[in-house]
């Protein structure tokens, strides 16, 4: 009892600063957001007038800023989605030919896919920025989405093994006598039970996307290709910054990933972590 | 129904060679059993016959045709795993048809075949469950029935009760046995336990280190091991062996070992020869000290209830007495005891071969 007690305490002594640091921030964006222009700066911890105008302002794209607001929205919902779905495609595939049918030289993709991560992201802008432009790719999404899914495959191919070494390869046995081709074990056995890892891998490369702002600077540049976080890196292009639109535009951008976390919240602790599948 | 054979089989993984150029037959409908400890190749042998193994040199031939190129589904083979195998995001009703399914069965034959091996495996309660919600006993059935569905030409189980607990070892042990008294398909079982062999066995292949040690019916294996690895792997409790010299005299033949003097009988043996002797504890019988026999210290007694064992000391080894009926005797006794005649075994002792009589 005593030791429960005190095991609790120490942990809200730690948890409840965590909790703070991160959630400030985020609280300040929602006052932003709930405020009007003039209260935006007050410093109060709840405004005198709270208000859903901002919200009415950015839905309604009633600013400069905010003209091509839906149109962004959808860029990088379709760029996250379609990064998601590609790295998945080739992670998956990469992952099952080294895992589970042994390819010959899977062991030096695998070490390749390591040493990309000791090459910074922003290292590579710039050379990449020319390879798009002399596919003539820019200003295209999907300079965008190849340029993320090139970033995001090496990890996902990397956790997607582990996972797959995981499997029981008696399964593939049973199914090679069972007279199943290797695409039909891909697809029939090896797909279904990876399904927590691909969930977790999947979700990791959509948000990668979804928040990525230097490489979608650099390869898109017209308004209305541009994605959300571009697009609100122009609010501070202003000496009067629409602060509180910008925090308005802020919280929509934020809710999706939320949203995603919470609903694959099983699947990314579990493929994470363990992966396994019991036979 | 189909015939196996083994030709000159070899096996190495890299520069190891674990398999030593093994042949055998099995007879079309034959329930042949490879038995040996752990190590020696079974599975390897197995594996090879299923497909799974490349075969390094020889031929294994299903039906007369060689397989050794044949990829493992057109080889019309089953087999049951260890661990089961079974597809966890399958039912058992979709597990048992998945190989009809990716042969593009139709629905109504891949339903009646389930149907039929459900029902030879009371599995009918369990075919809309997922493996993890069924008992090891049950999951073993679901991948027998997997194979049964199949109809295949060959049935290989490797080591298949090892995960069960010991009543249901014995119960699935005479199931499987009475599935191919009905099915009659030819059977290749693996296993290291050698009561799982003797019991189930048409005919049992003792592997060791690679190489066959001996082939035969169960009994023919218990009466006549051909050397003295079967001798002693062959049987529970293990056979007593003693090494010691044959000494022969006015036409009487006994051992000589450490100062004991082993009445032998009848058998082979020149005077003088090294060899290790063998006796089953059921052929070392108690007896009266006015005839011939060979005196020890009971260490142990251990009564079953139809049966009495004896840990006894003679001279320098232990050997062990099994005898029907509750013998009155106690630890500590000095007890006479005699080989029944003609059921001694004598190995050389250089080579372990039996030595023929
Ligand atoms: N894939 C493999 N690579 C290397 N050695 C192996 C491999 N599979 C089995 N062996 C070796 O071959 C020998 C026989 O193994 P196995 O057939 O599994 O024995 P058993 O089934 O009789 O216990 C063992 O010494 C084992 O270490
Ligand atoms: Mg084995």
């Amino acid at each position: 009892m005593m030791r429960g007690a005190v095991d609790e305490a120490k942990l809200l002594l730690i948890g409840i600063p965590v909790a703070i640091w991160t959630l400030l921030p985020i609280y300040h964006m929602f006052l932003f957001s709930i405020s009007s222009k003039e209260e935006a700066f007050s410093g109060k911890a709840w405004p005198d007038h709270p208000t859903l105008r901002n919200f009415g302002v950015v839905f309604r794209e009633q600013h400069y800023f905010l003209n091509h607001f839906w149109q962004q929205f959808a860029n990088s919902l379709l760029i996250a989605v379609a990064v998601g779905v590609l790295t998945l495609a080739v992670a998956a595939t990469a992952a099952f030919a080294i895992s589970r049918l042994r390819t010959r030289g899977g062991r030096v993709v695998l070490n390749c896919a390591l040493f990309t991560y000791f090459i910074p992201a922003a290292f590579l802008a710039v050379p990449m920025y020319k390879a798009m432009g002399a596919y003539s790719l820019l200003n295209s999404k999907w300079s965008l989405i190849l340029a993320m899914v090139t970033i995001a495959s090496p990890y996902a191919i990397w956790v997607l093994k582990q996972a797959s070494d995981r499997l029981p390869y008696e399964l593939d046995e049973a199914a090679r006598i069972d007279g199943a081709s290797p695409l039909q074990l891909f697809r029939l056995v090896y797909l279904p039970l990876m399904a927590p890892s691909l969930v977790a891998v999947g979700t990791y490369a959509l948000l990668l996307a979804w928040n990525e702002y230097l490489y979608a600077f650099l390869l898109l540049s017209r308004d209305q290709d541009i994605t959300l976080p571009v697009a609100l890196g122009h609010f501070l292009s202003a000496d009067d910054s629409p602060w509180e639109l910008l925090m308005t535009a802020g919280l929509v951008y934020a809710l999706p990933p939320a949203a995603i976390y919470y609903a694959f919240k099983r699947y990314m602790v579990a493929g994470l972590t363990t992966g396994a599948v019991k036979s | 129904m189909s015939s196996v054979s083994f030709h000159h089989v070899e096996k190495s993984f890299g520069a190891t060679k674990v398999i030593h150029g093994i042949s055998f037959d099995i007879a079309d409908g034959e329930f042949m059993v490879l038995v040996g400890p752990s190590g020696c190749g079974k599975s390897t042998l197995l594996r090879m016959l299923a497909g799974l193994e490349d075969i390094t040199s020889g031929t294994i031939a299903i039906d007369g045709r060689v397989v050794n190129d044949v990829d493992s589904k057109d080889r019309d083979i089953a087999m049951v795993f260890q661990s089961y195998a079974l597809y966890p995001h399958m039912s058992v009703r979709e597990n048992m048809g998945f190989r009809l399914r990716l042969r593009r069965a139709d629905r109504r034959e891949i339903d009646t075949r389930v149907a039929r091996a459900a029902q030879i495996l009371k599995l009918e309660p369990y075919l809309d469950r997922f493996p993890r919600e069924l008992s090891g006993g049950q999951r073993q059935r679901v991948a027998m029935g997997r194979a049964i569905v199949r109809d295949p030409k060959v049935f290989l189980f490797d080591e298949p009760l090892s995960n069960l607990d010991a009543k249901l070892r014995v119960q699935m042990r005479s199931e499987i046995k009475a599935l191919h008294q009905r099915l009659k398909t030819t059977t290749v079982y693996v296993t290291h336990d050698q009561i799982e062999a003797m019991t189930m066995a048409d005919r049992i292949v003792v592997m060791h280190d690679g190489r066959v040690e001996q082939i035969g019916r169960p009994l023919d294996l218990y009466d006549r091991p051909n050397n003295l690895f079967v001798a002693q792997f062959i049987g529970s409790p293990a056979m007593n062996v003693v090494s010691g010299t044959v000494r022969r005299h006015n036409g009487s033949a006994w051992l000589e070992a450490d100062g004991v003097r082993w009445p032998m009988g009848e058998v082979p043996g020149a005077e003088g020869q090294p060899v290790v002797f063998g006796v089953r504890p059921e052929h070392l019988d108690l007896a009266r000290t006015d005839g011939d026999h060979v005196a020890g210290d009971v260490i142990v007694v251990e009564p079953t209830g139809a049966e009495t064992e004896l840990l006894v000391q003679v001279g320098a080894s232990q050997v062990t007495l099994v005898t029907s009926g509750r013998p009155r005797v106690r630890p500590g006794e000095r007890i006479a005891l005699a080989v029944e005649p003609g059921m001694g075994h004598v190995f050389d002792r250089e080579s372990g071969q039996r030595l023929v009589d």
